[in-house]
């Protein structure tokens, strides 16, 4: 369904969901409620613009309208059209997927109004641009996939909004600005841009700025590239603004903003012999407020924080953070499940969040032998990692994000299912991005995986889980409770349900 | 015995990973690699500590030239052959035809690690050693065999003796001997010298 239908189908009705309160003031849009005391209702479901819609907007049609009726429903998804990372910037007004088709495309939050106060919190697409192609590695006879691993925002310092996208080996800065005036009356061209004779211009004229349908563009300012031999996996704005850093499997790098044909060489952890090799990097941040720590996982399930301060390389770690191994839970599968996967400082900089296959895990950075929390995303996969080694999706990366305040976690799992943590109530809840709850308003119900024994009613059982629906990515907006969820070629925003 | 036919299994399904990354677009991903090779070795040395008189289940079938999986075919499954006891007699010409030299510095040697003794000391012990190292070896035979099949020409480098093995080169490694190595190589240069068909799988290309 269009996106401009959406508040056509709303319904003035809601049912509370069993496991909430029905309170009889709003409850307050602020990220202090945490995941209990709320229920969730889905704002909109987001499709990616198509490929072919992609050339229409290039014949200079109105960039909106075009956005809009693009947002068709289809009952298949190509792959290039599969959202590979999801980010919101700093202030959450605007939300920005990369896809596999390495296109990125940017939600801007609809704008408050009196007229439509239920279609605050919408996102509609903003921009749209393709931010890397397939590439062909001659030497190595290696094709590089254009598939966006990651795509981080800049703080906004001027009118103008600044990200990083990067792709397997090539790091690019690209701008998006807003154009709404255009430049009228040159002497030496016409309306249409042509060259003219100059015998014709007898007159001089100052060319004034009238305004224009808004448009959206974006460029690309920098590109980074050929800085990384193995496949990247992470990209991290420094608190500086001025540096970030790009890491690969086995090394990591540290860019300066303006200078795109040199970067420092901060971690290196590939051995002199490659044969000697028994972990790479999985993912890589930096510290929030300082500019000189950062950290990195690794495929052991280790994190490693360093500051680049005590020396240019930082192959001698600060902290060495890793939990003992519970040899009761040996298999063949033991290293796989615990290599992690994504690792995200809180916002208040004094907590680390990993996540491997299985588990969720909170460290504080003062204690390095174990995580102070460990949350079970979906245990019930622990017997089956046979066959989930077999069918590959035993190496599926999941990320896992905190909310604005550092009370609660969010991870995805199979199923279109994904989880929520509320690390002071401990209580925890199962929802599912799916077509079927796609009324707009519609509360998400808690889900609930029955592991065994009798099934209830509305519970679902292991073997019924479908692996290729699977949530990979997930956002959520840096002060309200308004999470993006990506379910293979959908995006799904929900909100914190208001009275 | 169920343990044997378990790693059997998760060895086959491993290596026909390691054979499709080769295909895979974007080039070899070398985390998925090094953790499929870790479940390589674990389920080697589950299957190798695991004493089973009598059960031949390494070594392909008695063609020790089984068709050699083109590059572009994706291997449906795993690598013909397995799962089929060899004939004696291509028991005996597996050390004949097997092509790779022994390294003494092997850094994982397979044979004096997993020759010790798993199995009970009896009267038979002698002969149960014996028939668990001739196992042990059909294992490795049969895998080079199978690496071969499945990887084809590139496999040429792995017979390749360069005296320089183990030997890492500097930074602007990226061009040079890797051409010589067709294929999709995301790392730099392997360290194929050494021929022991484990590590060579974890060096993943």
């Amino acid at each position: 369904m269009a996106l401009n239908q959406a508040s056509q189908l709303y319904s003035g009705s809601d049912r509370l969901g069993p496991w909430c309160s029905p309170t009889g003031s709003p409850a307050p849009l602020s990220c202090e409620t945490g995941c209990g005391e709320g229920s969730w209702i889905l704002v909109c479901r987001l499709l990616v613009p198509t490929q072919v819609s992609l050339l229409s907007m290039e014949e200079d049609i109105d960039t909106r309208k075009i956005n809009n009726s693009f947002l068709r429903d289809h009952s298949y998804a190509t792959e290039a059209d599969i959202i590979s990372t999801v980010e919101f910037n700093h202030t959450g007004e605007l939300l920005a997927t990369g896809d596999k088709g390495g296109r990125v495309v940017i939600f801007q939050r609809e704008q408050e109004s009196k007229n439509q106060v239920h279609r605050r919190g919408e996102y509609n697409v903003y921009s749209t641009f393709q931010s890397h192609e397939p590439e062909f590695d001659y030497l190595k006879s290696l094709e590089i996939e254009e598939k966006i691993n990651k795509i981080r925002w800049l703080p906004q310092q001027n009118a103008a909004y600044f990200l990083l996208s990067t792709n397997d080996k090539t790091v690019k800065l690209w701008k998006v600005s807003e154009r709404d005036k255009r430049p009228e009356g040159y002497n030496l061209k016409d309306e249409e841009g042509r060259l003219r004779d100059p015998a014709t211009i007898t007159t001089l004229r100052v060319p004034v700025l009238r305004p224009m349908d808004l448009m959206v563009e974006a460029t690309p300012r920098r590109v980074f590239a050929n800085a990384h031999t193995y496949h990247i996996n992470s990209i991290s704005v420094n608190s500086d603004y001025e540096t970030y850093m790009s890491a690969d499997d086995l090394r990591i790098n540290l860019w300066n903003f303006e200078i795109t044909n040199q970067s420092f060489n901060i971690v290196d952890i590939k051995p002199a012999n490659m044969e000697e090799l028994t972990e790479v990097i999985t993912a890589a941040e930096f510290h929030p407020h300082h500019c000189n720590t950062f950290v990195y996982s690794s495929s052991k399930g280790t994190i490693r924080l360093c500051d680049m301060r005590a020396s240019a390389l930082c192959d001698r770690h600060t902290k060495f953070f890793e939990e003992p191994e519970d040899p009761s839970n040996r298999s063949f599968f033991s290293e796989i499940i615990s290599s992690i996967s994504d690792v995200k400082f809180s916002h208040s900089g004094r907590y680390i969040m990993t996540r491997d296959y299985l588990t969720v895990k909170v460290w504080d950075l003062n204690m390095e032998n174990r995580p102070i929390e460990t949350y079970q995303v979906h245990d019930y996969l622990r017997s089956k990692l046979c066959s989930l080694y077999e069918n590959d999706c035993i190496f599926d990366k999941f990320e896992c994000v905190w909310n604005g305040s550092d009370s609660v976690i969010m991870t995805g799992s199979y199923n279109n299912f994904f989880r929520m943590f509320d690390r002071n109530t401990k209580r925890d809840v199962t929802l599912e991005a799916s077509r079927e709850n796609s009324k707009p308003r519609a509360i998400l119900k808690p889900r609930k995986v029955c592991v065994g024994g009798k099934r209830r009613k509305d519970e679902i059982s292991v073997d019924s889980l479908d692996f290729s629906k699977k949530i990979l990515h997930t956002a959520w907006h840096p002060s309200e409770n308004i999470i993006a969820v990506a379910a293979t070629n959908n995006l799904y925003i929900f909100q914190d349900k208001v009275n | 015995m169920e343990f044997k036919l378990e790693a059997h299994r998760i060895v086959s399904i491993s290596l026909g990973k390691i054979y499709n990354s080769r295909v895979q677009r974007g080039g070899i991903k070398l985390h998925k690699n090094l953790l499929v090779s870790l479940v390589l070795r674990s389920a080697r040395q589950v299957y190798l500590s695991d004493p089973c008189p009598g059960l031949y289940l390494a070594g392909p079938a008695g063609s020790p030239a089984a068709p050699p999986q083109q590059p572009g075919e994706p291997a449906a499954g795993p690598p013909a052959g397995w799962g089929e006891p060899p004939p004696p007699a291509a028991c005996a010409a597996w050390p004949e035809t097997e092509p790779q030299p022994e390294r003494p510095a092997d850094p994982a040697p397979p044979r004096v690690g997993a020759a010790e003794p798993a199995a009970p000391v009896t009267g038979a012990g002698d002969a149960l050693r014996a028939g668990e190292v001739e196992e042990e070896e059909e294992m490795e035979t049969g895998n080079v065999a199978n690496l071969i099949s499945i990887f084809g020409s590139s496999f040429s480098g792995l017979l390749r003796k360069s005296p320089g093995g183990g030997r890492e080169e500097a930074e602007g490694e990226e061009s040079g001997p890797e051409a010589a190595e067709p294929g999709q190589i995301c790392c730099d240069k392997p360290v194929l010298r050494d021929i022991n068909p484990w590590s060579t799988a974890i060096v993943a290309f």
